[in-house]
């Protein structure tokens, strides 16, 4: 009964925010600003708990009361980013923006040098080792590759002119990039569709009897809300409208 | 005539909401199977990269996402998760981001029952780490050093899962399935690192950026979206969640479409009558 109970409480929930918050579509209303809201404020308290019970209690409070006093180093220093909060001693904070700097660059730089900088250079160029034995098509495929790589970063080469030989380079490295952001417009656009389409599943299972009919009772619910505020808006602009006259 | 096509270019935009809403609600209502069909390489390559792999191997599904993100990528995290177990493969799964548990938690209830596998033998789910890069670079000296406990308090280290698993060398690879730039992190500080085979899922949106991954065998896979899920789904023979909302995209981008076609039409006669 509990399950149950606390089953139908979740989809009414789910459901009711959801609706609530895409009644903004309609026009802006309370219940999307107590939906807004709702959701800013679980949001950071989600995080806070999740923060609270996944790092600081075991890997900071836990093995520090079990002997651990070395912690003590790694926790002031992250402690110390609090202090730009206190204008006064902001200052303490550097220690630690420092180290995360220090550690971060260290580790950053190197590898992602080597992944996204050297090794694409070399995927580039590597292909055409082994051009006696490439088919057509893939001498076409690896041909574009290497070609728009070299004209798209013609167009962002900015110590010289771009006139001649670079000013046609640099074009087609713009049709490259119009493709580039065509494609990406497209895929963009089909993953938010996905995303409302999760929301639309979402509402379909929510509208059964296992939910107590949340969905189309919430809908008739926001429905009813919209036609009062219309008639009560209405109404207040005729009571007005007649003050004014009078 | 004019008026009449000025009036349809000025139609208040609540009207195409209703209509995108009702294209979208109808193939959930009924579905109409038109997805089926596999196109993508790097869907087949993510496919073959598990189905190649041996039983008893050892391999980290990484779920990097938030609810905020769940219709595109739930669906391939399940289905993943869903071949992995049907290839006997042992799976630890872990996650650096703070809106997953919850998601986690919600496979974990569904897809082991039906593989019949059991929590701390064939598979085991870590708590949430909120710093990957460290978590990444100690696992190659010592995972147990990264992850002691998992998510509900356990020790990890003895764990029949967990036999013969101390680095990232006694691993087959790393299935991760991301909305957030996690997917580039584990091919840069592991897969080209220490040359552990990656193969990901990702959104639309971030998609096509993986291209010189691929390109350059760094990526061995990818999933994109909801229809890299669908396709995927359709090569695992377990249509799901993925395919249904294939259905629902295709009807919703054939308006758009429509919507697009029409209205530029209608500029140009409009265009021309002037």
């Amino acid at each position: 009964m509990e399950n149950s109970l606390s089953v139908i409480l979740g989809g009414w929930l789910s459901a009711g925010i959801t609706i609530f918050l895409f009644s903004f579509l309609y026009k802006d209303n309370p219940l999307f600003k107590i939906a807004e809201h709702l959701y800013l404020g679980v949001g950071m308290g989600w995080w806070f708990i999740v923060l609270l019970y996944g790092t600081w209690i075991p890997k900071a409070y836990e093995p520090f009361m079990q002997g651990e006093y070395l912690l003590i180093i790694p926790v002031l220093l992250g402690i110390s980013l609090v202090t730009q909060f206190i204008p006064r001693i902001s200052w303490v904070s550097r220690y630690g923006f420092t180290f995360i700097m220090g550690y971060g660059a260290g580790l950053v730089l190197p590898l992602n040098l080597a992944t996204d900088f050297m090794a694409q250079i070399g995927g580039t160029i590597k292909p055409f080792a082994a051009i006696a034995s490439m088919s057509a098509g893939e001498f076409i495929n690896y041909f574009l590759i290497a070609a728009g790589a070299v004209c798209v970063l013609t167009y962002f080469y900015f110590s010289v002119e771009h006139k001649g030989f670079i000013k046609k380079a640099s074009n087609i490295g713009i049709y490259f990039l119009m493709i580039y952001f065509g494609a990406s417009f497209g895929n963009t656009v089909m993953a938010r569709f996905s995303l409302l389409y999760g929301r639309f599943d979402m509402l379909y299972d929510f509208s059964g009897a296992r939910y107590a009919f949340a969905t189309p009772v919430i809908i008739l619910l926001t429905v009813c809300f919209f036609v009062y505020r219309h008639i009560a808006d209405k109404k207040k602009a005729g009571i007005t409208k007649t003050a004014k006259a009078e | 005539m004019k008026d009449r096509l000025r009036r349809f270019l000025n139609i208040d935009r609540r009207w195409l909401f209703l209509l995108l809403s009702v294209v979208m609600i109808w193939p959930i209502i009924h579905p109409s199977g038109i997805a089926g069909r596999t196109t993508q390489q790097s869907v087949k390559d993510f496919y073959d990269f598990i189905e190649n792999l041996k039983e008893n191997d050892f391999v980290i599904l990484g779920v990097d996402y938030d609810p905020s993100i769940k219709p595109e990528l739930q669906p391939q995290a399940v289905a993943a998760l869903r071949h992995l177990f049907r290839r006997n493969v042992r799976v630890c799964i872990l996650t650096f981001i703070s809106g997953a548990p919850g998601l986690i938690e919600e496979i974990k209830q569904t897809v082991p029952q039906e593989a019949g596998k059991e929590y701390g033998k064939d598979y085991v789910v870590m708590a949430y780490n909120p710093n990957y890069m460290a978590a990444m670079t100690q696992m190659s000296i010592d995972f147990y050093k990264a992850y002691e406990k998992d998510a509900e308090g356990n020790t990890v280290k003895g764990m029949p899962v967990m036999k013969g698993i101390n680095t990232y060398r006694d691993m087959a690879g790393v299935v991760e399935i991301t909305g957030t730039g996690m997917l580039d992190a584990w091919v840069a500080y592991v897969g080209d690192k220490y040359n552990v085979p990656i193969i990901g899922g990702t959104t639309a949106i971030s998609q096509l950026g993986y291209g010189p991954y691929l390109q350059n065998r760094q990526l061995l896979g990818l999933l994109g979206g909801m229809r890299g899920g669908s396709e995927y789904e359709t090569l695992t023979g377990r249509k799901d969640k993925a395919t249904s909302g294939i259905d629902a995209l295709n009807l919703s981008h054939m308006l758009v479409i429509i919507l697009i076609l029409t209205s530029n039409i209608i500029l140009l006669v409009l265009k021309e009558k002037n």
